[in-house]
């Protein structure tokens, strides 16, 4: 019908190899006006000192922080082969174990009892979540209040249970785990959120489906809500690995490395040996060792924790 | 026994009733269509059964047990769902054998019933795939079967075929009602497409705004409904309806309105004297209007009308007709071919009218 009452449309002349190649010319530059702001961003504050970290670990420095002898791979050789590099990693690999498996199991859990339907449940939510507006600083102080040897939470309940008192900073068996704590706390509100949004996304069918399969909690648990949350598992384990690499205020302010180098992660060698001893050249080189242990532990994640995970 | 029974089923979801005071018998072994408008209640009712929803008034019983207090997976029902409800993250076979598992069934068994349940669904090639893998009849499918493995005594479906494209949907309804004659147990079926409830179910209980309308065999329903609103329900196009004066003529009643006049029989002038008021809503079905002559039949009813829109479907022409206030709709013939603006004379037998009250929207009974 109106095949055949409908005027022809008009013909679009056929491009050649030019326009086609202006085309995408075109297209390519169009592309850029919006990817440049980000572009400028990540040179300025990621792909500059990136290139100039791997650039000054080839030099040693002198003393007062200049840059020293060209040395090439040795500097790498020597640091990433030492001892004290080796403690900072072992260090920085316990921390991350005490750090992401317990952050996902509170985070799953509190995430669980926040998709309670309850009346003012967001009040909760909101509680929460609320460590992910508190900044690293004022957490820290917290704590360091909260751990006090003598005016602190910790120590009136160890009084409470006639229990001698416990300096958790200053003891160098406590101090990373009580560090740990504090970083727990810190990024339970995001776990929590992102473990929330990732429960909220289960559609109540598959629950009342598995209640009629006759599916008890504890199987509903198990057989539906923890495969439908592996993306977001996986999410919260490669972001909670990252976060624990990267930790550095709350062990600034808490522990300064110490007690006996007991919480000096990576991250803190590398600020004492750039802005303590000023060698610029073993803290870059250490900055590039970071950089791709943690690239290579965060494709790694993915390529094996993917394979378990289920995306819909 | 499988027969289940809703006993003065009340269901309020806060200010909402959602079900109005349901009592209805499913029989052992029947296929019963739950039939309404979306929001009448009829998903609600179905969840009351399976346990999801608890009544807030009423007594639910499943063959012999008042089953209000028992739990879902111990009801012995099996349900299947608008979306189907797999479980994503498991394969065809394990979706089908969960139920079994949660029950510790013994794994050969499982097996054996998936496989059993596969082969007669034509799903035996497809037990390794996830359910993003299939396509939307091999799920439905696959919801099928993992409800065929329970053994259930009671089956509740609700809209299963909505997802479907129209061809699927027709071979759908057959393969059901098979399963139905093979499985012989209790079906009760949530729609709201007429067509599936006449095709599919031994007895249809149409509902609205939660209250029970009528429930009968579909033929019952179409030529016997009980209200206005099941006369509108059922039937596409939706049938016609005159608001029409009663006057006395000879030793029968007159029926006038809308540019009708109806004069009618002794029977139905019988049933119609007994109307407290001298009005009544007369109802006639768009498949029993034909076009007609001025030497009609007396004991056919004749409106005079003009042709409003044609729509052809080859093997029938749909045409509303309007005459003044109201428009009537028509299934002709596809010849002659109407065109828009002419004037007809419409035509259909007396007997074919359905009468009811105004008032109440009740049928009346005349034969």
């Amino acid at each position: 019908m109106a095949v055949t009452t409908a005027e022809p449309l008009p013909r679009l002349p056929l491009p050649g190899p030019l326009a086609r190649g202006l085309t995408q010319l075109k297209s390519l530059g169009f592309g850029m006006l919006f990817l440049w702001p980000s572009i400028l961003l990540f040179s300025v504050f990621v792909f500059y000192p990136l290139i100039k970290s791997i650039y000054l670990g080839f030099y040693e420095s002198d003393p007062l922080g200049n840059q020293g002898d060209l040395v090439g791979f040795d500097q790498y050789r020597s640091v990433l082969g030492g001892s004290d590099f080796r403690h900072s990693l072992w260090i920085t690999f316990q921390f991350t174990m005490y750090t992401v498996v317990p952050g996902i199991v509170l985070g799953l859990g509190l995430a669980m009892l926040a998709n309670q339907k309850l009346p003012a449940i967001s009040i909760f939510r909101t509680i929460f979540a609320s460590t992910v507006a508190t900044s690293v600083a004022v957490a820290s102080m917290m704590w360091l209040t909260l751990l006090n040897p003598t005016t602190g939470l910790v120590t009136w309940i160890l009084d409470q249970f006639g229990q001698p008192r416990l300096n958790l900073l200053n003891d160098p068996d406590w101090a990373l785990p009580a560090v740990a704590l504090t970083t727990i706390w810190l990024n339970l509100g995001l776990a929590t959120i992102v473990f929330l949004a990732g429960l909220q996304s289960i559609p109540e069918r598959l629950y009342e489906s598995a209640r009629i399969d006759g599916a008890g909690r504890i199987g509903t648990f198990w057989h539906v809500t923890l495969p439908m949350l592996s993306p977001t598992m996986l999410f919260v384990t490669v972001v909670g690995t990252i976060l624990a690499f990267e930790s550095f205020g709350q062990i600034h302010i808490l522990t300064r490395g110490g007690p006996l180098d007991a919480t000096n992660v990576i991250v803190y060698s590398i600020y004492q040996d750039a802005f303590q001893r000023f060698d610029y050249g073993v803290a870059s080189v250490k900055a590039v060792g970071l950089f791709f242990l943690v690239l290579g532990l965060t494709a790694a994640q993915l390529r094996f924790l993917e394979r378990r995970v289920f995306y819909q | 026994m499988s027969r289940v029974v809703f006993d003065r089923i009340t269901k309020h979801f806060g200010e909402v009733v959602a079900v109005d005071d349901l009592s209805l018998e499913v029989y052992d072994q029947e296929f019963l269509v739950l039939l309404g408008p979306s929001g009448c209640g009829k998903s609600t009712a179905l969840r009351i059964v399976a346990g999801l929803e608890d009544a807030t008034r009423g007594t639910i019983i499943i063959g012999d047990r008042v089953v209000n207090n028992i739990e879902a997976k111990n009801r012995d029902i099996a349900m299947v769902f608008q979306d189907y409800a797999l479980y994503p993250h498991m394969s065809v076979h394990d979706n089908m054998a969960f139920s079994m598992r949660m029950r510790h069934v013994p794994r050969e068994e499982r097996h054996r019933r998936v496989l059993e349940a596969a082969r007669t669904l034509g799903l035996d090639t497809l037990l390794r795939r996830k359910p993003a893998e299939l396509s939307g009849g091999q799920r439905q499918r696959v919801a099928l079967g993992r409800a065929i493995v329970r053994q259930p005594s009671v089956f509740l479906m609700d809209e299963p075929l909505s997802n479907l494209d129209a061809k699927l949907r027709v071979q759908t309804r057959r393969e059901l009602i098979k399963l139905h004659r093979r499985l012989q147990t209790t079906f009760i079926y949530v729609t709201h497409d007429q067509v599936e409830a006449m095709t599919m179910g031994e007895r249809i209980a149409i509902l609205k705004d939660g209250a029970l309308q009528q429930v009968d065999h579909p033929q019952n329903v179409y030529e016997r409904p009980a209200n206005v609103f099941v006369a509108s329900f059922i039937g596409s196009p939706a049938m016609n309806f005159f608001h029409a004066e009663l006057q006395s003529r000879g030793d029968g009643l007159l029926a006038c309105g809308d540019g009708l006049e109806v004069p009618l029989s002794a029977a139905q002038s019988q049933a119609l004297a007994k109307l407290p008021t001298p009005s009544v809503t007369i109802g006639i079905r768009p498949e029993h209007i034909s076009l007609g002559d001025a030497a009609a039949k007396t004991d056919q009813c004749v409106l005079a009308a003009v042709v409003d829109t044609v729509e052809s479907l080859g093997s029938e022409q749909q045409v509303t007709f309007s005459n003044g206030e109201s428009t009537i709709q028509a299934r002709l013939d596809p010849s002659p071919t109407l065109r828009e603006g002419e004037k007809v004379l419409l035509m259909f037998p007396r007997e074919r009218l359905h009468f009811f009250d105004p008032e109440t929207g009740l049928r009346i009974e005349d034969r």
